[in-house]
């Protein structure tokens, strides 16, 4: 019996992967001076830490200090997150091919890769001495990001659409206009939509971390409280800011279920 | 009503779909296209309104140049052809209604139409389209809740909502079930008749197009081999058209 | 003519929901506050920014940030890798194909959907207090980081592999854990390599701004440079970190298109 031998391609992609893993995290450990017994050790002291923050500061003062800023943060992410779809909306139907020229779409596409690839913090401190200290930078950073995000997934459902539809309505004598509003747009939309709901969730915890830059929200909370080793209210600051991304999470894949699953009957 | 002027297509890549083709179809005509798949069928159905554009030669509708006509003129003789498709083509996240209303853009404002204002003219239309194809009471209903024979349907009320003049089937029932298949084209054979509308079909199956053509042309490797009455043809112009034996797959069988 | 069917009443979603967006969006903008004002003497100093930050000064970042990057980089080669290992097995027990026991799977997945929520820098700060400053504190975040997104994503991915395989496993005597290995595994296998490339990826993203929090990397030069508005000396560590992510970037599309 003749054994075949496995592709000689398999093996040397599946020889240099595990060697770069390998490779990669010795260089980095060693590189960092990290031991496994730091690792080994990190569970109780991140204990240590979880025991000091309870019981929770639950004093009148603290709530009202940071429930406010908690709300901030989720303006922040919404009104970020608005800005991001309105923007990226016209911009994807540059950007994918099937609706736009050549030329256009690689452009647009390069210009959202350059926008995606700065960190909404980034953005927020380069902004900062330009729009101010405040809630509006971190909307403006988080808007930004977004776009560029939104806007390369938008484009990639539109390149994903079924031709047929639109054959149709050219073959009927629509314009072109006529084929994007009633071909491309009503195929799009409710995956379109269900991508903002969930930039929506990603925002809202970058939102919440702007407040380290001074970008508004409650992430200046947080790092002031642990500053002070005032480790009760950082705790409510952070129980807080759990309740909220969970709810927001729980109530926002509800309906992108719903949206992605459509009426039977609709108007 | 259509003239094919020696007519051929070249797609970019050197493929020849259809090699100098000239024919006359009259009007209120009932035309079936038959030959193997990638004998040019579909190509032919859309030079008549130039969703393929003739590599050489002129098709003229209604004795208006297709094929030369310009944007806004290939709009308005579009709007008087209806087509429908073997996938149907319906938008699958859209009402019915919505669907067969996109049969009647060419006639409405474009703003009208994108914020749904649409005249109760057009609507009537579309609905006596619907009522046409037994298909009324679906008229809420997303598209893709539907079979694949109701879906057809459909498509043929979206033709049939911009009142055409003629009607194009890109193989209509090759997606279809046989019992659902001759419900389909039942329908499109009462829609000419009745309204006198010249009907083009692309099909694939023999005993179809013996059952409901009048006039069948057949197309092979892109060229005209027959043209005449259903009633004509034999067993040997089919082996002729199909350039082998017929096979028990080239039939839809008798399955009702 | 037949009836007309009678048109039906839009969505309670559509009716509630349409107003509603709209209604919070405005608010949302009115809560942030806008002052011309404000804006009009702010945006005076944009030149503050604008002159500085596209006149990168290459050789100070050379300089200075070179080892500060690669320290960078080095969290989130091991903080990517750690995560996503440590996420392989725990997938399997948040997924409903491999695991029938409701407690345990419950357990499971509400722990990895816990550790979603809080961001990314929020954990970095917790674990500077806890474990001390330095890359280590940014290590564990990002681990914690990486885990929690890895694990949902594969978890989906099992929730709808094929479990035929598993079954005929099964079928012939394997036990659960051997049956998950040797049926399960190499299906999502494809998968797992894919969202380790996306996830490598948003680590180098996130470990550019750890240092902000004093959890290490480049942040660290960063945020005393930033405090002066010296955006001169960060633009070259910026377009060197897009560089970088646009890198990884082609060579993810370049592997996925290998593996999958």
């Amino acid at each position: 019996m003749k054994i075949p031998s496995q592709p000689l391609n398999q093996k040397i992609l599946k020889y240099l992967i595990t060697f770069l893993i390998v490779v990669g995290s010795i260089w980095s450990a060693s590189g960092l001076e990290i031991t496994p017994d730091r690792f080994l050790s990190a569970p109780g002291k991140i204990w240590i830490l979880i025991s000091a923050m309870f019981p929770l500061d639950l004093s009148q003062e603290a709530i009202d200090r940071i429930v406010p800023k908690v709300a901030e943060s989720l303006f922040i992410a919404w009104a970020g997150t608005v800005i991001g779809a309105i923007f990226s909306f016209p911009v994807s139907f540059l950007a994918a091919n099937n609706t736009s020229i050549n030329t256009i779409s690689r452009v647009t596409k390069q210009i959202l890769n350059i926008i995606r690839a700065f960190p909404e913090l980034i953005l927020a401190f380069v902004l900062l001495p330009i729009t101010g200290l405040g809630p509006l930078t971190g909307t403006l950073a988080v808007g930004i990001h977004s776009i560029g995000t939104l806007g390369k997934l938008s484009s990639e459902v539109i390149e994903g659409i079924d031709d047929g539809p639109l054959e149709s309505i050219k073959s009927s004598g629509g314009s072109k206009l006529n084929v994007l509003f009633f071909g491309v747009v009503p195929q799009v939309m409710p995956t379109i939509t269900s991508y903002w709901l969930y930039r929506f969730e990603i925002n809202l915890r970058a939102s919440a971390v702007l407040g380290i830059v001074g970008a508004g929200g409650v992430g200046a909370e947080l790092i002031n409280q642990l500053r002070f080793r005032d480790f009760p209210r950082a705790g409510t600051v952070l129980v807080v800011t759990i309740l909220m991304v969970l709810i927001v999470d729980t109530i926002s894949a509800a309906i992108r279920r719903r949206i992605i699953k459509g009426r039977e009957i609709i108007v | 009503m259509i003239e094919f002027k020696n007519i051929s297509v070249t797609y970019p890549g050197g493929v020849e779909a259809l090699k100098n083709i000239t024919l006359d179809i009259t009007e209120g005509d009932f035309v079936i296209i038959v030959g193997m798949s990638g004998a040019g069928k579909s190509t032919l159905l859309r030079t008549i309104n130039n969703l393929v554009k003739p590599t050489e030669g002129e098709v003229l509708v209604d004795s208006k140049n297709v094929t030369n006509a310009s944007k806004k003129e290939l709009k308005v003789i579009r709007s008087d052809i209806g087509m429908i498709f073997q996938t149907f083509n319906l938008v699958n996240r859209s009402s019915v209604l919505k669907n067969v209303l996109t049969g009647r853009l060419s006639q409405v404002s474009t703003i009208r139409s994108i914020f749904g204002l649409w005249p109760k003219e057009d609507k009537d239309i579309a609905f006596e389209s619907l009522n046409k194809v037994e298909i009324l009471e679906k008229a809420y209903v997303r598209g893709s809740n539907l079979s694949g024979g109701q879906q057809q349907r459909v498509g043929i009320a979206r033709a049939l909502a911009q009142k055409p003049k003629v009607m194009l089937a890109d193989e209509p029932v090759a997606s279809l079930d046989p019992i659902t298949s001759r419900v389909v084209m039942k329908y499109l054979k009462q829609i000419n008749q009745e309204l006198g509308i010249t009907t083009i079909v692309n099909l694939h199956f023999l005993d179809l197009a013996k059952e409901f053509g009048e006039r069948l042309i057949g197309l092979k490797d892109g060229e005209l081999v027959y043209d005449g009455k259903v009633n004509d043809v034999s067993d040997q112009d089919f082996e002729n058209i199909y350039g082998r034996a017929i096979k028990s797959s080239d039939l839809l069988g008798e399955d009702e | 003519m037949n009836k007309v069917p009678k048109k039906p009443l839009p969505s309670l979603l559509a009716v509630i929901g349409y107003p509603f967006t709209i209604a919070f969006s405005i608010f949302s903008f009115f809560q942030i506050g806008f002052n011309l004002e404000d804006f009009k003497r702010n945006f005076a100093n944009r030149r503050l920014v604008t002159d500085t930050l596209f006149n990168p000064k290459w050789d100070w970042a050379i300089e200075n940030a070179s080892q500060a990057l690669i320290e960078t980089i080095q969290i989130a080669i091991l903080a990517s890798i750690l995560g996503c290992f440590i996420a392989l097995p725990l997938s399997f027990y948040a997924s409903r194909a491999t695991n029938q026991t409701t407690t345990t799977y419950f357990i499971y997945k509400s722990f990895l959907n816990f550790i979603r929520t809080i961001p990314d820098l929020f954990w970095a700060m917790l674990f500077t207090v806890a474990v001390g400053l330095g890359p280590f504190a940014g290590v564990l975040a990002l681990v914690m980081f990486s885990m929690a997104i890895m694990g949902k994503l594969l978890s989906e991915t099992i929730d709808s592999i094929d479990l035929g395989p598993l079954e005929a496993a099964k079928a012939s005597g394997a036990k659960h854990n051997q049956a998950v290995f040797s049926s399960a595994l190499p299906q999502i296998l494809p998968n797992f390599t894919a969202y380790f490339l996306y996830i490598f990826e948003l680590c180098i993203r996130a470990s550019v701004i750890l240092g902000l929090v004093g959890a290490g990397g480049v942040g660290r030069i960063i945020e005393t440079q930033r405090i002066f508005l010296r955006f001169d000396r960060i633009s070259p560590i910026i377009i060197f970190i897009l560089v970088i992510v646009i890198g990884i970037e082609q060579f993810s599309v370049w592997l996925r298109r290998k593996i999958l």
